[in-house]
């Protein structure tokens, strides 16, 4: 299932970055796949790899002690150019709040990204307010061949990050 | 003994965790977000003392409720410790609803790592 699901995801993240959307055919039959109308179809075909993304995050909600699940988080690149941020993608945590498939290998280049987590929202909808309305992380991408581990752990009053692995 | 920087309602305290010693000669700046949401307007330039504080970032009578960033210009002191780090600068943004409190915003700092809390 949760090969389905990184598939489902990654046809999802390109269609909101193509110019033109993609088939419906290939998207409708793994979402069918991952509600359970084909399972065994796919689950006995060979299904192309979907290399994890470069860059991950994990938001974890410390003052519940559990996953911030369901935050809606935005990734963005600095144009060196023109200053100016271009939004790569915009994803919603899981149930572990992270989110897979947040950028590709080809996509991940060196340069200055921004996560911009949306958590008013996420403490809203869980019925109480919050210091900060959002949480933006501004990081530094100089080796694009390594792996970059950027977690949020949250409370309503404070918040920490570390580049993790 | 006249009026002292009347402790600001806003504070901060930054921490080099990575030294264990306060952040010395950090560049910060305060914004409040205008009314109509569309930008940021430009309240104090400071830096921090010998302690990591910056005492004097705002008068009460300025300090109105509203949504308030603090940016800390922390690449610029690693870079002056001749130092890399992860993150270029830091901006905390934050939500005042009763502007009669007091807010202590400190960044606990590390080339790889950061952390804030409201404190006190």
């Amino acid at each position: 299932m949760n090969r389905l699901q990184l598939i489902k995801d990654h046809i999802l993240s390109r269609e909101r970055n193509a110019s033109e959307p993609l088939s419906n055919g290939l998207y409708a039959r793994v979402t069918s796949a991952i509600h359970g109308k084909n399972p065994r179809h796919f689950q006995n075909m060979a299904m192309p790899a979907t290399q994890p993304s470069p860059l991950t995050t994990h938001v974890l909600n410390i003052a519940k002690g559990v996953p911030g699940a369901n935050m809606t988080i935005s990734l963005y690149r600095l144009d060196p150019v023109s200053s100016v941020w271009n939004e790569l993608t915009t994803r919603l945590t899981n149930d572990d709040g992270r989110c897979l498939c947040l950028i590709t290998k080809e996509t991940f280049i060196a340069g200055v990204y921004k996560m911009h987590f949306e958590t008013e929202k996420y403490w809203n909808a869980l019925g109480e307010i919050s210091f900060y309305p959002f949480v933006e992380v501004v990081f530094t991408v100089t080796d694009a061949s390594q792996k970059y581990h950027v977690p949020l752990l949250l409370s309503r009053f404070s918040y920490s990050t570390y580049r993790g692995s | 003994m006249g009026p002292l920087n009347n402790s600001s309602p806003l504070t901060t305290h930054v921490l080099n965790t990575g030294d264990g010693l306060p952040a010395v000669r950090m560049a910060i700046s305060l914004h409040r977000l205008d009314p109509q949401m569309t930008l940021w307007n430009l309240i104090t330039v400071g830096s921090t003392n010998e302690d990591g504080r910056c005492p004097g970032l705002i008068t009460s009578d300025a300090f109105t409720p509203g949504t308030y960033k603090m940016r800390f210009e922390t690449g610029q002191y690693w870079e002056s410790l001749e130092q890399g780090s992860f993150y270029p600068y830091v901006e905390i943004v934050f939500t005042i609803t009763d502007a009669d409190q007091k807010f202590h915003l400190p960044l606990l700092l590390s080339r790889y790592s950061y952390s804030t809390y409201r404190g006190s």
